[in-house]
């Protein structure tokens, strides 16, 4: 029987900064972008998993799912998220904060 | 001598909130409303749109869950919800309706969340035989899912599976 769960709360991870940077373009506008540096900062995030599957998929899925954090609102099936967690989201901890369902 | 103790559920805690979440299940979230509100609203919804039974869960203090028997498309669910919403003026209950809108499903906690236990089930009334006995077999998987995450710690923040 396919069981469907979520997996949800607020979030700290390291993501990569950005910066902005102006460019001028060749027909003389001035144009302004974003560009991904290499440098860290932590931020705080709130994501969401719906996992459907199995409950011995559901039981692996909701562990990785500890460290690895959603990317946004994520649904996927347990065992797709067991096979490439990192297709789905990145490193990070849960932390306690008031969220609602 | 007073030592301060900290118990096993703060020190083993989930961070994050596992819930049941589906499109099919009439589900309500009464927050702060007294239980006999709270009732007298699932009997008025269970008569008028025949949704077979109900169970009420007890969430924390002055907070409880509904839970409809009858499987129903998501149109007809959000429409049973808006109508409980107007009628009871909870602004609280309106609230999780526009945010159930946005997710296009609506979600309850079974987990434990901060200071507040997982919900249990205090009253029950009619049919328990389709979206209910479903509820409460995810509820069971989630719950037996919680406990061996606490009973074994795996590796809550560091471990792998």
């Amino acid at each position: 029987m396919v069981k469907k769960i979520a997996v949800y709360g607020s979030y700290e991870a390291k993501v990569l900064v950005r910066q902005r940077f102006w460019h001028r373009r060749v027909d003389g506008v001035r144009q302004r972008y974003w560009h991904k540096t290499k440098r860290m900062k932590k931020v705080a995030l709130s994501g969401r998993y719906e996992f459907y599957g199995k409950g011995k998929d559901l039981y692996k899925a909701v562990v990785k799912a500890h460290r690895i954090m959603p990317k946004g609102f994520v649904h996927v099936s347990a065992e797709k998220f067991l096979e490439h967690p990192d297709r789905y989201g990145f490193e990070g901890e849960w932390v306690e904060r008031e969220v609602e369902s | 001598m007073v030592l301060k103790v900290n118990g096993l559920r703060e020190k083993l805690s989930l961070k994050c909130i596992i819930g049941y979440s589906d499109i099919e299940t009439v589900k309500l979230d009464f927050d702060y409303t007294p239980f006999k509100t709270v009732r007298y609203f699932a009997f008025l919804t269970l008569k008028r749109f025949k949704l077979g039974g109900f169970i009420i869960l007890k969430s924390s203090m002055n907070c409880y869950h509904v839970v409809f028997d009858r499987r129903v498309s998501w149109s007809e669910n959000m429409r049973i919800v808006a109508w409980v919403g107007l009628l009871c003026k909870n602004r609280f209950l309106l609230k999780w309706f526009v945010m159930q809108c946005i997710k296009e499903e609506s979600t309850l906690r079974v987990s434990c969340k901060r200071e507040k236990p997982s919900p249990r089930i205090v009253f029950r009334y009619g049919c328990e035989d389709m979206q209910i006995r479903e509820f409460l077999g995810c509820r069971k998987t989630i719950k037996g899912i919680v406990r061996r995450l606490q009973n074994e710690g795996v590796g809550l923040y560091h471990g792998s599976c």
